[in-house]
């Protein structure tokens, strides 16, 4: 089943109108970024509300590197990533000494600081933003195959790593981290390795996302909107679940383009959802799927 | 730079802290009670100053006057939210609180973007303008030094009420140990109701003074959650004097910040701040309960 989804996947731009092609890259990008919030949250057990340092920070590493100094687009893409992983490792020694809400805020604060710092910074052309000329040159093809990348990456990642080693320990984390604790998993380990691989797949994934967008800004860039439609996205999938964020996103991008010009109506719709879920269905699609059918695809589960 | 410029901005930013502190305080009751941080109490606070808005317009009155309404109306929304929607989510897990309390920050957030339009808004009347006179050199603004007696009043109201009823006791015990306060005979249900809905009128009250000294957007309500959230963890969680403190912390941080760096960074002085407290104690104040 999920070979016949890749196939589609993988030869949309072929036989789809061109508004697929687009709306298939949208899809792509926010299965990585919400299979990452995942990993963390589902997981890890760790709560972040301040994803979108690493959106804005991988949209700026393109924006700067493309327009300010010529470097090829793919290449900046990539640096972007780096650039979100390193600053979530040199974050994460101080960040990961907190734990639960306290962790929540202070991811959040961290975002906050980074969307004003690079608003009162002239050399990005503080809230103005920048215009990412250069993403002119990609074409909507290009851009799919590479959303399509890092989607499939990221479901590749998270597959791997919870079939691995490590994974052992995180599923552990996930039934019950006191447990695992205490019988030896390094907890501290496990989450800032996740961190770590969500902060580089979120920065790549928001650099994909900004050649489509063509134009970023930091008070859009560094918003807290991000992690919240991540966070929708999961809820609603499932967490905890791989399948979870594919049918999260879908549901989510479905509904972002039925409500495109009434972008507040749909938001409001996404809140309400998130809450009726968290009240009637807390383990999201999936959990329903799972729980009555015995529906799974894509288990971590060892038998 | 002589003493005298310093002195200004240090009373302003303790005044404003006196507000900040009524915003934090049932932030912090609610944290110390059911270890949930409530996401949309900035976002609370703001429904308050726009059904002021409200009040002011239909009724024509001051928006002082409008907190006649504004509180109990808010009181009965904040009982409502914690009673039929948090409580349920509360017993599938704190995540699952955290995720609701989410999802209510952003209707709340998209519904005043629906009916009142993205545009800036102002409670300001003409005490906005006016100041005292101290000494020579020295304006207090007016309606910084009610918000502070207001916002200090509320909280030492509040003091006394937990101190001294019947519900407010029940709050303690729930925060103390929540299995213990059940097996005595008090409904913790209903106890979070009205920790939530005092919390959320007085901070209603307080978005009332705050609406009348700055301008507000539909999407304020996160920035003061943050300073708030500050407060609280400088305070200690669930201490309603520490809360105090905490806000006039984040005041002062935040006027100063203004004052030497420039308007741009107002917040990120005190979002500093926050970060170095956190840095200090990265668990936060934790184990010590409502109003000892």
């Amino acid at each position: 089943m999920l070979s016949l989804l890749f196939a589609i996947l993988a030869t949309l731009p072929a036989w789809a109108p061109p508004y697929w092609t687009v709306l298939g890259s949208l899809f792509l990008v926010y299965l990585a970024m919400a299979q990452m919030w995942n990993l963390l949250a589902g997981y890890c057990r760790v709560i972040s509300l301040g994803q979108q340092m690493f959106v804005g920070l991988g949209g700026y590493a393109l924006a700067v590197l493309s327009v300010y100094y010529g470097v090829p687009v793919w290449l900046c893409v990539t640096v972007g990533g780096v650039v979100a992983l390193a600053f979530a490792l040199a974050i994460s020694f101080w960040l990961f000494r907190m734990s639960g809400t306290y962790l929540a805020v202070a991811t959040w604060v961290v975002a906050e600081i980074l969307g004003l710092c690079f608003g009162n910074w002239s050399f990005v052309r503080y809230g103005m933003g920048l215009f990412i000329q250069p993403a002119y040159g990609v074409s909507p093809d290009q851009i799919y195959y590479a959303a399509l990348a890092v989607g499939a990456a990221s479901v590749g990642i998270v597959y791997g790593l919870l079939r691995s080693e490590l994974g052992l320990g995180i599923l552990a984390i996930r039934d019950d981290e006191e447990a695992a604790r205490s019988v030896g998993v390094n907890v501290f380990r496990c989450q800032v390795c996740c961190f770590a691989i969500g902060a580089f797949v979120i920065g790549i994934a928001s650099g994909v996302l900004h050649l489509h967008l063509v134009f970023i800004q930091p008070y859009k860039a560094f918003s807290i909107d991000w992690t919240v439609k991540l966070l929708f996205i999961v809820i609603i999938g499932g967490l905890g679940t791989i399948e979870g964020p594919i049918v999260g996103a879908l549901v989510f991008v479905i509904l972002q383009q039925l409500f495109s010009e009434w972008p507040t109506m749909g938001l409001l719709l996404l809140g309400l959802f998130a809450v009726g879920i968290m009240l009637v269905a807390p383990n999201g699609i999936m959990g329903i799927l799972k729980e009555r059918y015995g529906f799974e695809i894509l288990s971590a589960r060892r038998r | 730079m002589p003493l005298t410029d310093l002195i200004q901005p240090a009373i302003n930013g303790i005044l404003l802290g006196g507000l900040y502190a009524a915003v934090a305080v049932g932030l912090s009751m609610v944290f110390g009670i059911m270890r949930l941080v409530n996401l949309a109490h900035g976002d609370l606070m703001i429904l308050g100053s726009y059904l002021a808005l409200v009040v002011v317009g239909v009724f024509g009155v001051d928006p002082l006057i409008s907190a006649l309404v504004t509180a109990p109306v808010m009181f009965i929304v904040g009982f409502a939210i914690q009673k039929c929607l948090l409580n349920r989510s509360l017993r599938n897990g704190s995540e699952t609180a955290l995720i609701t309390a989410l999802g209510i920050s952003i209707v709340i957030q998209n519904s005043l973007l629906l009916i009142f339009s993205p545009d800036a808004r102002s409670l300001a009347t003409e005490i906005s303008w006016q100041s005292v006179k101290v000494g020579d050199f020295l304006h207090v603004p007016l309606l910084y030094l009610l918000g502070f007696v207001a916002g200090v009043c509320m909280i030492a109201g509040l003091h006394g009420f937990l101190k001294w009823t019947y519900v407010g006791k029940a709050i303690r015990a729930a925060a103390d140990d929540e299995e213990a306060a059940r097996m005595m005979g008090v409904n913790t249900g209903d106890i979070f109701a009205y920790a939530m809905a005092l919390g959320v009128s007085i901070a209603a009250v307080a978005g009332i003074l705050l609406g009348m000294t700055f301008t507000f957007y539909p999407y304020s309500g996160p920035q003061y959650l943050i300073i708030a959230f500050g407060a609280v963890i400088i305070g200690g969680v669930g201490s309603v004097f520490g809360t105090l403190l905490g806000g006039l912390v984040m005041g002062l941080a935040q006027v100063m910040g203004g004052h030497l760096a420039g308007p741009g960074y107002q917040l990120l002085m005190t979002y500093g701040v926050l970060l170095i407290v956190l840095t200090i104690r990265p668990e936060g104040f934790l184990g010590r309960s409502v109003s000892r």
